[in-house]
């Protein structure tokens, strides 16, 4: 019986990569693959794979919120996230949301084998960065990952971090509407209630929150003549 | 006269149906990423084109120069953002160094119209958005290989002599 993996990446050439780099694994293979998070899920709940591999940085839904919303439809899932960035924040959130392994893009050539054998054998992967911070807050507090805290913030519903994020892409609220199935007006009823929560008063705000919190990433080009650094779902 | 010219037609349809297929023109193409599985991904799509050869990896700028007078390849497929020295930057010193550089292909996450501008200044041939490589890399390549010029946003391809 093969190990059946569901792959989830905005980018073909990374899934090509990656599918090409599992698919040399004896007894493994890529049952499926989708190109967002919305996607994922819909393919997971279908093809109820062993192992779902997630970007983190994925349009319309990030993939943190896949992985969230990936376990509470059924917490057997087995999800490793990939990301781009080991933040503490970014660590803390995959940890809270229930991901199993945590794998660097950079080092997924090396890691994500190795991580797909962990959750295999019933075990977790998270790249040394993750074991240190872990470590780092259970000595320091007994508990892990206690230290810089995000202050108090309000808790949004996951339909309320759906539309934000859809929302902080620069898509109006028929446009999210359509995307999520719903009534434009339910949609700005959403959007008045995060904004409330949240205490912000312009989409601008919205971004600026959406960055802050990871349900958006950015990506900064080199030093380019003539323009100020540009946003985009990585 | 008139049965002159129906054999001559004859004659040159026969010799172009008959002709060998077009030579597979050959094109040795180098890849710089930081990321080995982006690496990875442009190294299946690129050798499955008869006739292409991946004839090596670079991780940076840096090591894509070193590489490219080691390698002299035809094409140079080029991420922008790379540690230790970006796609721009190499592109600039290829440009002023090689008396016979290779073509420059961007493939990168920057869907701008101002980085594109900034890498055909710096003398690439082609730029594409790594979203869209799956369906642009491989036309992209064929035109920088042939010295002609190949741009795609999200938008989509523009192909110029």
């Amino acid at each position: 019986m093969k190990l059946r993996i569901l792959l989830a990446d905005d980018h073909e050439i990374v899934r090509r990569g990656l599918c090409a780099l599992l698919q040399r694994h004896e007894g493994w293979e890529v049952c499926g693959e989708a190109s967002d998070g919305r996607e994922a899920i819909e393919m997971a709940k279908r093809l109820k794979p062993d192992v779902v591999i997630v970007d983190i940085g994925m349009p319309h839904l990030n993939g943190l919120d896949t992985t969230r919303q990936l376990l509470q439809h059924d917490p057997n899932f087995k999800v490793i996230v990939l990301t781009i960035t080991d933040s503490d924040q970014v660590i803390r959130e995959a940890l809270d949301a229930g991901a199993r392994g945590f794998v660097l893009k950079s080092d997924a050539a090396r890691d994500l084998v190795s991580a797909v054998e962990a959750l295999q054998s019933k075990r977790m992967f998270f790249t040394p960065r993750v074991n240190d911070l872990v470590l780092a807050g259970f000595l320091e507090k007994g508990h892990a990952i206690s230290r810089n805290e995000p202050p108090n913030l309000p808790t949004l519903t996951v339909r309320e971090r759906e539309v934000t994020q859809l929302l902080a892409e620069g898509k109006s609220s028929k446009e999210v509407a359509t995307l999520l199935n719903l009534s434009t007006k339910t949609v700005e009823t959403h959007r008045s209630n995060i904004m409330r929560k949240l205490s912000l008063h312009s989409i601008r705000d919205l971004v600026v929150y959406a960055i802050k919190n990871n349900i958006i990433q950015i990506q900064m080009p080199p030093q380019i003549r003539s323009s100020s650094p540009e946003t985009s779902v990585v | 006269m008139k049965s002159t010219a129906v054999e001559e037609f004859s004659r040159v349809a026969a010799q172009s149906f008959l002709k060998e297929p077009e030579t597979v023109m050959p094109v040795r193409i180098l890849l710089v990423d930081d990321h080995p599985v982006v690496r990875q991904g442009l190294r299946t799509l690129l050798e499955g084109r008869p006739g292409w050869e991946v004839v090596g990896e670079a991780s940076d700028g840096v090591e894509a120069l070193e590489k490219i007078e080691g390698l002299q390849p035809d094409v140079v497929v080029l991420d922008v953002t790379m540690p230790r020295m970006n796609g721009l930057e190499a592109c600039r010193l290829l440009q002023r160094n090689q008396k016979s550089a290779p073509e420059v292909l961007f493939v990168t996450q920057h869907d701008s119209p101002q980085m594109m501008r900034e890498a055909l200044d710096a003398g690439a041939r082609g730029y594409v958005v790594k979203s869209n490589a799956a369906r642009d890399l491989l036309e992209a390549v064929e035109a920088v290989s042939q010295h002609r010029v190949f741009t795609a946003l999200t938008r989509g391809p523009q192909a110029s002599g």
